[in-house]
């Protein structure tokens, strides 16, 4: 029953998105081998912000959705080991509105995340680390913060 | 005997619904003594009476209408006038509206003669064999699904109106005249996928209103 609700959800989105998206984000349900589509997990693109360290780079990010969707968020994952202060090292996205604890509102749409998630990128909140690595150079170590920052963002060039 | 022919008449022509309005107007000029017409508006519902009144009315409209028009005979006798023998200017006029009207007509021709023939090339040079036939196929290929598509770049969203089947390289190359881009630098992408220039909308399952990216290359 909750499913139909998170399909139906996910459909409108999908819907909306279709019509009206920032330019250079890509947000789609996968297409499995034999061409059905599976709602539930989006393959999306978020592009780094004009005038940061980010730019130019196109991160893949994939929002996995339950039934229990919009009443609880999607978990959003980078590829593993994406560098970021608050990417676990798994590559799951921690950030307050996606946690159903805290942030999260199921009126919050697929839009409102991915946009959420691309300021994230350049604003990173020392005060929730979820890797060590990231966390220790953007506290100690700026320079080698942004060499590394942009060294990512070449890894991930445009897709066209 | 009355009541049976206008039981006859009655559903050729209901003269209840013309009458009354008619009548104010002729009885007061004729100033005739006539049942007035209101009177009988009321008495409607009562369809005997009502029918009796109406025959004997309809009797009055034709002779009211000798006397009052006997005004209009010019009109009458001009008719008549031209049969026999029109004077020369109005003979001249008519004349002329003939000439202008056949004019007008053979205008309409050669245009409706221009249109078919062009039709006829044009279906011809599209299917040479099947002449006749190719009229038919021709309309469903004139109401080829159309669809409303976005191009959006970093600043602004612009719609364009093509047709499903139509190769993207027509919309990539009329979007590059008007942005005066180079068509090379452009990338265009839906769902983050390139589109080859050799796709339709048809081809990508594309909706109205979708919206295609554009990227320039940074060179």
């Amino acid at each position: 029953m909750s499913g139909g609700i998170a399909r139906g959800r996910l459909a409108e989105e999908r819907k909306a998105w279709r019509k009206n998206h920032p330019h250079g984000f890509v947000a789609k349900p996968e297409t499995l081998p034999d061409g059905t589509v599976n709602l539930m997990v989006w393959h999306c693109t978020i592009p780094g912000k004009a005038g940061t360290d980010w730019e130019g780079g196109y991160f893949p990010l994939t929002l996995h959705f339950s039934e229990d969707y919009p009443s609880k968020p999607p978990k959003c994952k980078f590829p593993q080991g994406f560098f970021h202060p608050n990417v676990y090292p798994s590559g799951t996205v921690c950030l307050s509105i996606l946690n159903e604890d805290s942030g999260w509102r199921p009126a919050i749409t697929v839009k409102q995340i991915l946009v959420g998630i691309q300021d994230l990128l350049d604003a990173p909140n020392p005060a929730d680390p979820a890797q060590t690595e990231g966390y220790h150079l953007f506290i100690q170590d700026a320079n080698e913060y942004k060499r590394r920052v942009r060294q990512q963002a070449k890894q991930y060039p445009p897709l066209v | 005997m009355a009541d049976s022919t206008t039981d006859d008449l009655e559903p050729l022509f209901d003269y209840r619904r013309v009458q009354p309005l008619n009548f104010v107007c002729i009885e007061d000029d004729g100033s005739d003594a006539s049942p007035v017409p209101s009177p009988k508006r009321r008495k409607i519902p009562d369809t005997d009476v009502v029918k009796v009144d109406e025959d004997v009315e309809v009797i009055k409209v034709v002779n009211v209408e000798e006397e009052d028009w006997l005004a209009p005979p010019p009109m009458v006798s001009t008719d008549a006038f031209s049969k026999i023998g029109e004077d020369s200017t109005i003979k001249e006029l008519r004349l002329r509206k003939q000439e202008l009207l056949s004019f007008a007509q053979s205008t309409k021709n050669m245009l409706l003669e221009v249109e078919e023939s062009v039709k006829r090339e044009l279906s011809g040079s599209l299917k040479a064999s099947l002449d006749a036939v190719a009229e038919q196929p021709k309309n469903p290929t004139s109401e080829r699904a159309k669809i409303v598509i976005s191009i959006q770049n970093e600043d602004e969203c612009k719609q364009f109106r093509v047709y499903m089947d139509d190769k993207f390289e027509r919309l990539f190359s009329m979007y590059a005249d008007k942005a005066k881009l180079d068509l090379q630098s452009l990338v265009f992408s839906f769902d983050g996928d390139k589109i080859s220039a050799a796709a339709t909308p048809a081809s990508l399952g594309m909706e109205d209103d979708d919206i295609i990216e554009v990227h320039v290359k940074k060179r």
